[in-house]
């Protein structure tokens, strides 16, 4: 296992978007060291924060991470990447397979873009987790994304595809959804604000977006299978999603192909 | 020209050379403000480009609900000139845009070319008590509009103005409605326009972020948060909010740039800084920062490109002359590092 040690707080934000376990493995640990990572005029290098250990393997730990680590794991295809501690913004930005976990908390835009793999928060997580960066064509678009302590807003912010699991998160959540499924613990207001198409699976909810219709509760075949894919990673999401379930339809100010299922 | 270095009165090439001194000592300087006119906020980013510092704008908030909403619905869009001409229904969305000189002006006035000249104009509102309250109420509004939703409220008399009339238009201030309420804004107006003309406008803030827009675009071909701090133009909307970088530690110097009235971003004294403001506001004090330049204010005491917000273009104000200009001084301050590999 090739492991990452931060030497001490980083001055700036760093970008880790090349630091990966197939790009590592390719360097010599004087090349790794040398990889760039700094984000102003100072032109900071792997090596000036952190203390490399290479392997060759398919698996990397950051040991020590802090909320200035942008995009970590961005790369990722396959293989595995363990972060002790924080991240900052866009974690796993765009990335496309492989195991990505963060034993502390993400900052804003955690999976944007990830198309594939799974990425695990055990902490907390900003706003916009699994939502669109600025001008981006969507969001989470494929990834499983868990985050086991609780989003900001606008959680799933014009996700396009893939699942994700909360514990708890704030107002907007799915808002503006193209496609995909969350399933949350608990949300705040607004949830569903502007989605068209997408699933989403709530223990409790704030006020509801008055542009969503009850259509009753239902026994649908779609919940059972829900329920059994939630199983291996949440049986606690599971439960919610075998429980008694009132569905709403909408947003109506779109084309209201998404549905809310709240816990009755 | 006035200035000031640590509270003292000095003369303009010292208070250059300061201001040189104080961001060559720094790694990640922000630029704030750029409440100026086309050619200062031109050498503002040249000088960015030069030192690898970040830019960031009075208006960011509005800005980027705007462009934001544009990236991904886009837009239809009218200028005030227009409306006022055309409009024989209009929408006005929110407090902010509701006592805005344009909608007072709308009320007192009649279409007076095309489809609707001489029609009585219809001015209608929506208002709502917070961002989220008027989100609420524009997407029950598009979606009585959409005929989704059909029960007999006002919503849904605004809903059948807007597809009633011959020119509609929705004025709107973006900041007020943030990203969400101007997307459904959009929305509701591109699913008019399939039976009838409509419009939104959003009304610019008393900043210069219209000019800011279009000059960012032309030198960096991004939107205006962007750094240089890799040399090359990056843009991040949230990684350079000024704001937000001087909260965390990661800028540590500042130029604030407002040669229009406005009051000064509250962190300013938090890290070394410098502000250039126009002569005359109260900005331009010895306390305001660590080296304060007091400039030509464009359009009075000096001749510059502004935004014109009646014509929706940037047009040239003609000053009386005498002020020196924040171009020039950003220029000389720039000049300091030419040669230099920052």
């Amino acid at each position: 296992m090739s492991v990452l040690s931060l030497r001490q707080a980083p001055p700036e934000r760093l970008d880790f978007l090349n630091i990966a376990p197939a790009t590592l493995a390719a360097l010599s640990p004087a090349e790794a060291e040398r990889l760039p990572i700094g984000t102003t005029r100072r032109g900071l290098v792997l090596g000036d924060c952190f203390q490399v250990s290479l392997d060759g393997g398919d698996s990397l730990t950051i040991e020590g991470g802090h909320e200035r680590l942008d995009r970590v794991g961005g790369a990722l295809a396959a293989g595995t990447i363990r972060v002790v501690g924080d991240v900052g913004q866009r974690l796993g930005e765009g990335m496309a397979g492989g195991t990505l976990t963060v034993t502390g908390t993400a900052g804003p835009f955690a999976g944007t873009g990830a198309t594939g793999g799974t990425i695990t928060i055990a902490g907390d997580a900003g706003d916009y987790a699994g939502g669109a960066v600025y001008a981006a064509k969507a969001g989470l678009d494929g990834a499983t994304l868990v985050i086991k302590g609780t989003a900001g807003r606008h959680l799933g912010d014009r996700m396009r595809r893939g699942l994700i699991l909360v514990e708890r998160a704030g107002d907007y959540a799915g808002s503006r959804m193209i496609a995909g499924t969350i399933a949350a613990g608990s949300v705040g207001d607004d949830a569903g604000y502007g989605m068209r198409r997408g699933t989403l699976l709530l223990g409790s909810h704030g006020r509801l977006t008055p542009t969503f219709v009850e259509t009753g509760e239902h026994d649908l075949v779609f919940l059972r299978l829900l329920a059994r894919s939630l199983k291996t990673l949440s049986p606690r999401h599971a439960e919610i999603a075998a429980g008694p379930l009132r569905r709403y339809s909408g947003d109506l100010a779109t084309i209201a192909k998404g549905e809310i299922w709240a816990a009755a | 020209m006035t200035a000031w270095v640590k509270g003292d009165a000095t003369d303009a090439e010292g208070a250059i050379a300061a201001a040189a001194a104080l961001l060559a000592a720094a790694h990640a300087p922000v630029f704030a403000g750029l409440n100026a006119d086309v050619a200062a906020i031109r050498a503002a980013y040249r000088l960015a480009g030069t030192i690898g510092a970040s830019l960031d704008t009075q208006g960011a908030a509005g800005t980027y609900a705007d462009l934001g909403a544009l990236s991904r619905v886009g837009a239809m869009t009218s200028t005030p000139a227009e409306v006022q001409g055309r409009a024989d229904v209009v929408l006005v969305v929110g407090a902010k845009a509701g006592t805005s000189t344009l909608a007072s002006a709308l009320r007192g006035s009649k279409p007076v070319r095309g489809l609707a000249a001489g029609a009585d104009r219809q001015v209608l509102a929506v208002a709502g008590a917070s961002a989220q309250a008027l989100a609420s109420d524009l997407a029950l509004l598009r979606a009585h509009a959409k005929g989704h939703l059909a029960d007999a409220t006002p919503l849904n008399e605004i809903a059948r103005a807007l597809y009633a009339a011959r020119y509609g238009a929705v004025l709107y201030d973006p900041a007020e409605l943030g990203e969400l309420g101007v997307e459904t804004v959009q929305g509701l107006v591109r699913d008019v326009n399939e039976i009838t003309r409509c419009f939104a406008l959003s009304l610019g803030g008393p900043d210069q972020d219209r000019s800011v827009v279009q000059v960012a675009a032309w030198t960096t071909g991004q939107a205006p948060r962007t750094g240089f701090g890799r040399k090359v133009p990056e843009h991040d909307p949230w990684r350079f909010d000024a704001a937000r970088q001087v909260s965390t530690g990661e800028a540590d110097a500042a130029l604030w740039l407002s040669t229009l009235p406005a009051a000064r971003p509250d962190w300013l004294g938090a890290l070394p800084s410098i502000a250039i403001v126009g002569t005359g506001s109260p900005e331009a004090a010895p306390g305001t920062a660590e080296v304060v330049i007091a400039v030509g204010v464009p359009g009075a005491s000096a001749g510059g490109v502004l935004w014109n917000e009646g014509r929706a273009a940037l047009t040239y104000r003609p000053g009386t002359g005498g002020g020196a200009s924040a171009a020039d001084v950003l220029a000389r301050i720039e000049h300091h590092f030419a040669g230099k590999d920052s």
